[in-house]
């Protein structure tokens, strides 16, 4: 565990030399990530300028599940953002031999391989909106839920980082699987406003198949309100542990499928 | 005519079988783009429940639903990649494989992508519109298809094809002066919907701002389209609307020939 945490350390350093040379590069993503999602913000607005609340939820509270679901994305997005390239051409590309022949676990190695800093954009601007809707709500911070909320977030990126692990293994059988990696990731849109607005088809599936509801709305709503913790706390950590013990095993099992390219 | 497809319709066909030997991971890209658009359905109908009116500045529920569909729809079809294409020919110098082939160089990417079209036309365009009408009839009872309507739409929707095609040529230009095509292409992605309309429908925005936006050429590339489908255009708003598209799009086709004339002049490759 130890000996896993430097060798990412090393990574992360050695993508930090190389991300040096591109430093415009990096200002010039992280703007239009920013300028996308405030204009996605000034559209919550300009709804909320019409109504009082959405299914029950003030601006303000829509502002911090928003803000809430770009933590969790943001971070799996900067450290295992790697995980993409097994399903778009690593495994295809026959380029997974080399993850095989190092003295280190396959699925550790590739995941954490790069560092991606595009990442900050999400980071930043989740960050600004927590802090901005928890100054216009106004209300005592009850200081043992803040304790809580930080402890799920890491429970929370399990959620994204064990959708992505299952998705990119299928590309073990298939060959490429990059696509329907895209297509699961981009269910997490879902979470980024309260559950209680979908019908109950979605919210079954985003909560009990593709869980993506507990990376957002469920520990924020518990943050806000205290009501359901219980479920909310308890079913963010079982929920998204056994994800990760389901995605390990199919990882395992994909690798005995693998078969490296010819040439 | 008859030379110049015999000359780009193998472009087409080549483009179509790209597209069709990938076809699985098309559905599968479109299916996690269209999950938006069912979000943003799930909001709106949680925002006719808070709001206490029938419509909501505007425009009824029904209208909205449409509204977002139709220009996730226009923003699908009138995609264009191939200005991106052409800037990183132009970065990595294989551009010069198009000075010495006897076939012009904006046709050749147009009749490519437009065998692309066609895959894509045959997996959504159907299904979408289809599915529209549906939620339609359930939502009022009524179906409403106005067969003129629709072909001006058909028609509007394929200008704003060529504007944006052609837009993003003159866009792809700036591969000369920008090495940072991903970024640039991000940021402009973003301020191009937002003045279309497809962020933000037009209708919402303060009276000022709309005004200048419908006269500018982004506008053509969604907010016309979709407004023409939904008939809140009529009568000489149609007329007016479709030939600022008509007057943009020959801009943006003129603007691009001199661009490449005067490019081919200061043109300067390394290595080979």
């Amino acid at each position: 565990m130890k000996r896993a945490f430097r060798l990412h350390r090393i990574f992360i350093a050695q993508y930090m030399k190389k991300l040096m040379e591109y430093k415009v590069d990096f200002i010039v993503g992280a703007v239009g990530f920013l300028l996308s999602q405030a204009l996605e913000i000034l559209f919550i607005g300009i709804i909320f300028s019409q109504i009082p609340d959405l299914a029950g939820w003030t601006f303000n509270e829509i502002l911090f599940i928003y803000g809430f679901s770009l933590i969790p994305k943001a971070i799996d997005h900067m450290l295992f953002d790697n995980l993409w390239m097994v399903g778009y051409h690593i495994v295809r590309k026959g380029e997974f031999d080399k993850y095989l022949t190092r003295p280190i676990n396959s699925l550790f190695y590739v995941t954490v391989e790069k560092f991606q800093i595009d990442a900050f954009g999400e980071l930043i601007m989740g960050i600004i909106l927590i802090a901005y809707s928890l100054i216009q709500i106004g209300a005592d911070i009850v200081w043992y839920r803040v304790f809580v909320l930080l402890l799920l977030v890491p429970f929370a990126v399990l959620i994204f980082t064990a959708i992505k692990i299952i998705t990119s293994a299928i590309s073990f059988w298939t060959k490429q699987s990059g696509h329907i990696t895209h297509m699961f990731y981009m269910s997490s849109d879902f979470s980024k406003y309260p559950v209680t607005i979908y019908n109950n088809f979605i919210k079954v599936v985003i909560t009990y198949i593709i869980p993506f509801a507990f990376t957002a709305y469920y520990p924020a709503s518990y943050f806000l309100r205290g009501e359901n913790g219980l479920f909310c706390v308890l079913g963010t950590i079982l929920v998204s542990s056994l994800l990760f013990v389901i995605s390990i095993l199919v990882w395992n099992r994909g690798i005995k499928k693998y078969e490296s390219a010819g040439s | 005519m008859k030379k110049l497809l015999r000359t780009y319709l193998p472009f087409s066909k080549a483009g179509l079988q790209s597209s069709m030997a990938y076809r699985a991971n098309f559905f599968f890209f479109m299916l996690g783009e269209i999950f938006k658009c069912f979000v943003m359905f799930f909001v709106w109908k949680a925002v006719f429940n808070s709001s206490n009116g029938e419509t909501f500045m505007g425009f009824t529920m029904e209208n909205m639903i449409v509204y977002v569909f139709i220009s996730f729809l226009t923003g699908y079809l009138s995609f264009s990649d191939g200005a991106y294409a052409l800037g990183e020919e132009i970065v990595d110098g294989s551009v010069t494989m198009r000075l010495i082939k006897p076939c012009s160089f904006d046709m050749c990417f147009l009749f490519q992508e437009l065998g692309n079209k066609v895959m894509n036309y045959s997996i959504m365009f159907v299904p979408i519109v289809l599915g529209v009408k549906i939620y339609r009839f359930v939502a009022t009872g009524s179906v409403c298809f106005n067969i003129g309507y629709f072909l001006l739409f058909f028609v509007s929707l394929q200008l704003a094809y060529l504007i944006n095609f052609y837009f993003n040529v003159c866009y792809g230009f700036l591969a000369f002066f920008l090495t940072n095509l991903w970024g640039t292409n991000l940021i402009k992605n973003v301020i191009v919907n937002f003045l279309s309309g497809a962020t933000i429908p037009l209708a919402f925005m303060p009276d000022a701002l709309r005004i200048v936006l419908t006269y500018l050429p982004f506008a053509g590339l969604s907010y016309t389209p979709v407004m023409i489908y939904m008939e809140i255009y009529t009568g000489w708003e149609i007329l007016f609307s479709m030939a600022l598209q008509v007057f943009w799009l020959v801009f943006f086709v003129v603007v691009s020939k001199l661009l490449w004339k005067s490019a081919m002049k200061h043109l300067c490759l390394q290595g080979g």
